[in-house]
């Protein structure tokens, strides 16, 4: 009686994002979250009628809102339906699309609208995360979610010039698939000849850690509407289907220690035994478009050896090499990523919403070349907690 | 639906005050001990317990992911866990969803709340406001409780004095419930007599401010034997969201408790509320409450809760025997105390108040301002 | 009824372009007051007494300053108590440049500041303690690092405790390079 068959399938029928913007001042939050879900329902052919659930999350402490989803209930056009609201800190939008594949799968809701937001311009979003720490004793050390202990991991495994240039390379090649996208809340233009330049004069925020490396603080929200199988291919002529999707959490207390791998990340411990489960074996060959949640650089450079189950440098070389571009062995969030743009509620649910983009192959100019038939999204909050999520073309597994 | 969910553990500290002797990490641990060890459950990835459903609110708690503070005292340390932000109830009904899915045969649900921490529960609760034009105005969870409880009276008739003997009954039926908050007895006279809060809300009309927690475990039922000879089947579960605006609602009407009950109804297959539901325990917040989500709930007509109540409707159909929220749950965790009260008499455990012949439970709770969301399950055993 | 109550946005912004947006600005606070219970309290009371203490776990033996009321790993509760420290090595540094704000204060925090983790003696592998370093110190201070067998020691650290001490992480004004090692 171990991991065992859903109780029925579950496909993404609609997909909605707002343009993600450091301002927003043109929407108050009920009315952005609108634009999203209205995308969405434009997307699938569908209007609120369709709709059975509606689930809801951000967090509280950014916009100072106490569940916000009952005034955004203006918004998400929630009234007279049944309704949820699920947070676990930066992988909210992962919990959501993961909570709405429960609900629908569950068989107590057939179509579930799944929206996570958040507007950090309303409130300061490094004081909001630094709130998550114990207010007896880590609240007065940690400065949000802004670490340099991912490049001082690298630079001590790597060298410093090979670990600084891999971090640099893998946010150039980040701004240049955000150039691509029209939703991108930063997309600089910038090009491999910069490296040197931003080595040395990007501000630093943290240790190796620059503003340059680091994610965005936006204005946004993603909506995604989910079918059961027989709704979804009424609903739909290309649903994108949910195989599956394990959440790994990790206790509070973070550790400030340059031990290196001291035990299994809760990255690799998810990947492991969700590849596991559904019998792949080789994911960096099953897997045709990851989009990951990287927070900074340095981290997303770091985390693509544990999500896909590599040893040594490998990972680097896949940066060095521009494999994970569009047309590489493994394309690497075409949508620019986190890096581009982070309404952090919403953050999670919008990889999730670019790899089933890929996978429909309607995800616009960043759409990579060739047949997305398997893709993987994570998400990423708390300390070091990690969703992983995986989507599937057709429904032959 | 191919299988069927039970909640096979239940696990509670008392209802206090405040539990200043406490963090919120030091309430939670007992309750996940004691389902540790009323069960033998694992957290073995194949067979064990992989997903977590907690309840508690950044605001409440002052904390962003108010989860982050609690994953290891509620075993979540490298599995998953999920946050329902809202009524824990509603936590129940999403746990019950993960099992149905398939996705997991274990759930664990732990909620926690600390009144007693923040300054003033109203200013937390102004916050659920707009900031532009609600939040100014002063709005709180209790000056609109107010609202709907004169408009309820209006409508109704109902008086002080019905309030009163809510108040007189919810406290007698509380010093008969373990873990229910103690408090004084009183008289009608004494609640008649309490200062107004919000008129006309009365102070004794008011829940107190209290902290507590629970744990539920809950399975499939092809596995439930595994951990306890006496489960308590889910058998309905459903919720409904109202407009944010007051003045868009009617607000006597029960609309998004009437959608969440049918649901719930429907799942469970009952056709007759008032004569299939042996037990009703509603989140009653303040005394009007009582009546009013009665009448939502169908076991008594609309507008009908004052004459129900004078017929003797409240222990006729047994509502609220726990004494109801109104003898003092925290926030955020009304439904679950509910449920555990409903899974306490369902499993024949429930004492001096114990309910012979008993089947079918309704647990209800409530989110936002005058019952913006309501969500309601159904317990059978 | 219903359909009358969905809002209508309307579907070009641009219709708004020359109206003035105003955006109200608020600070908001709700005072709390924080148990710290029988756990965090016992280790506060001890550092009034320049004393720092940890929990260890009845099964795998990790110890953890600050303690926690219970073993993620284990999942069982921790009783025991251990002296450690209060000197130790430098084990990794955050060097702060940007200014945050304290979210109990409100107010930012000087830059640039080293928020570091310390392997406390009678401590090893990641049981470290976070605390602050003295910043005139922030050049000179070596980190440590274990990758497998190769091991770099990092700097004997010592505490500076505050004259006035509470029961709180301010009794420790931050650790200071030892200069009794060198």
């Amino acid at each position: 009686m171990s991991f065992r068959e859903k109780n029925r399938h579950v496909g993404i029928v609609g997909i909605g994002e707002t343009r993600f913007s450091s301002h927003r001042e043109d929407v108050n939050q009920p009315e952005m979250i609108r634009e999203a879900v209205k995308d969405a329902l434009d997307d699938a052919g569908l209007t609120m009628d369709d709709i059975d659930c509606v689930v809801h999350g951000n967090m509280e402490l950014f916009e100072m809102v106490h569940q916000p989803d009952l005034w955004h209930t203006l918004g998400t056009g929630a009234r007279g339906k049944d309704a949820f609201r699920l947070t676990t800190g930066g992988t909210t939008g992962g919990t959501l699309v993961g909570a709405a594949d429960n609900l629908v799968a569950s068989g107590m809701y057939d179509t579930v609208l799944a929206i996570g937001f958040e507007k950090l311009q309303e409130g300061h979003t490094t004081g909001g995360i630094t709130n998550m720490a114990d207010p007896l004793w880590a609240r007065k050390l940690q400065s949000g979610a802004l670490t340099d202990s991912a490049a001082v991991k690298a630079i001590a495994e790597f060298g410093a010039d090979r670990a600084k240039r891999v971090a640099m390379l893998y946010r150039i090649i980040m701004d240049k698939h955000a150039c691509l996208n029209p939703n991108s809340h930063r997309a600089f233009g910038l090009d491999w000849d910069q490296m040197e330049d931003l080595m040395e004069n990007s501000p630093p925020l943290i240790g190796d850690l620059r503003l340059i490396h680091m994610c965005s603080q936006s204005d946004g929200a993603c909506a995604m509407i989910l079918s059961c199988e027989k709704k979804a291919k009424q609903q739909c002529d290309h649903p994108v289907w949910i195989r599956d999707h394990i959440t790994v959490h990790r206790e509070e207390t973070l550790n400030l220690c340059v031990n290196h791998y001291p035990n299994e990340t809760t990255h690799r411990f998810a990947a492991r035994h969700l590849y596991e489960r559904n019998g792949i074996t080789a994911p960096l060959d099953y897997f045709d478009v990851f989009e990951m949640y990287d927070p900074s650089a340095w981290w997303g450079a770091d985390w693509i050896r544990d999500f896909f189950l590599l040893e040594g440098d490998e990972h680097y070389r896949l940066i060095e090499e521009k494999e994970i571009m569009g047309g590489g062995k493994m394309p690497i969030n075409p949508s620019g990523g986190v890096l581009a743009a982070n309404p952090i509620g919403a953050t999670a649910m919008v990889r999730v919403a670019e790899a089933a983009k890929q996978v429909r192959g309607n995800a616009g100019p960043h759409q990579i070349p060739g047949t997305v038939n398997h893709a993987i999204a994570s998400s990423f909050g708390g300390t070091m907690w990690t969703i992983l999520m995986m989507l599937e073309k057709e429904l032959n597994w | 639906m191919t299988r069927n969910v039970s909640i096979c553990a239940m696990a509670q500290i008392k209802n206090q005050p405040a539990i200043w002797q406490h963090r919120f990490q030091g309430m939670l641990i007992d309750c996940f001990e004691s389902i540790m060890e009323q069960t033998n459950v694992t957290f073995d990835m194949d067979k064990g317990i992989r997903n977590v459903v907690t309840c508690s609110d950044d605001v409440f708690d002052a904390r962003t992911i108010s989860d982050a503070a609690v994953t290891d005292v509620v075993g979540a340390h490298f599995r998953g866990e999920e946050k329902v932000a809202q009524d824990g109830i509603s936590a129940l009904g999403y746990a019950m969803a993960c099992i149905l899915s398939g996705h997991d045969d274990l759930i664990l649900v732990m909620g926690h709340c600390k009144e007693s921490q923040s300054e003033s529960r109203n200013m937390c609760t102004n916050l659920a406001f707009d900031p532009f034009y609600s939040r100014p105005l002063g709005l709180d969870y209790l000056n609109a409780a107010a609202l709907q409880a004169r408009a309820y009276m209006e409508e109704t008739g109902l008086t002080d004095e019905h309030l009163a003997n809510i108040v007189v009954r919810s406290r007698k039926n509380g010093a008969r419930t373990r873990h229910a908050r103690d408090n004084e007895q009183l008289s009608v006279r004494e609640v008649m007599e309490s200062p107004l809060l919000a008129d006309p809300i009365r102070k004794m009309h008011n829940y107190p401010v209290t902290d507590w927690a629970v744990g539920f475990l809950l399975c499939c039922d092809e596995r439930a034997h595994e951990f306890t000879d006496n489960p308590v089947r889910l058998t309905g579960f459903g919720s409904c969201m109202d407009s944010y605006f007051l003045g868009d609602r009617e607000l006597v009407s029960n609309f998004a408790l009437k959608k969440a009950c049918a649901r719930a109804y429907a799942m469970a297959g009952i056709t007759d509320p008032a004569k299939e539901l042996d037990l009703v325990e509603l989140s009653d917040a303040c005394a009007y409450q009582l009546p009013l989500w009665a009448e939502g709930t169908g076991i008594t007509g609309k507008a009908r809760g004052p004459a129900w109540m004078e017929a003797g409707g409240m222990d006729k159909h047994h509502v609220n025997l726990s004494g109801g929220m109104l003898n003092g749950n925290p926030l955020m965790l009304g439904g679950l105390a509910r449920a555990a009260y409903g899974f306490t008499q369902l499993q024949g455990k429930a004492g001096t108040n114990q309910v012979t012949g008993l089947r079918k439970a309704l647990a209800h709770g409530t989110t936002g301002a005058a019952g913006q969301h309501h969500a309601v399950l159904i317990l059978e055993k | 009824m219903e359909e009358e109550m969905n809002v209508k946005v309307s579907d070009s912004l641009d219709t708004m372009a020359d109206q003035e947006l105003i955006v109200l600005r608020k600070t908001i606070s709700v005072d709390q007051k924080f148990a710290t219970g029988p756990v965090m309290g016992k280790f506060l009371t001890a550092l009034k007494d320049k004393r720092i203490l940890a929990i260890q776990c009845p099964e795998c033996g990790r110890l953890q300053s600050p303690p926690r009321e219970m073993c993620a790993i284990c999942r069982v509760r921790n009783r025991e108590w251990v002296e450690i420290g209060p000197r130790g090595e430098m084990r990794m540094m955050e060097y702060c440049y940007y200014s945050s704000p304290d979210p109990l204060t409100g107010e930012s925090r000087e830059t640039p500041y080293g928020a570091i983790g310390i392997l406390l003696d009678g401590c090893q592998k990641e049981e470290v303690f976070w605390h602050l370093l003295r910043p005139e110190h922030l050049e000179m201070v070596e980190m440590g690092i274990v990758m497998g067998d190769r091991i770099t020691r990092g700097s004997r650290l010592r505490p500076v405790w505050a004259e006035e001490r509470s029961g709180s992480i301010d009794d420790i004004k931050y650790f200071e390079i030892d200069e009794q090692a060198r």
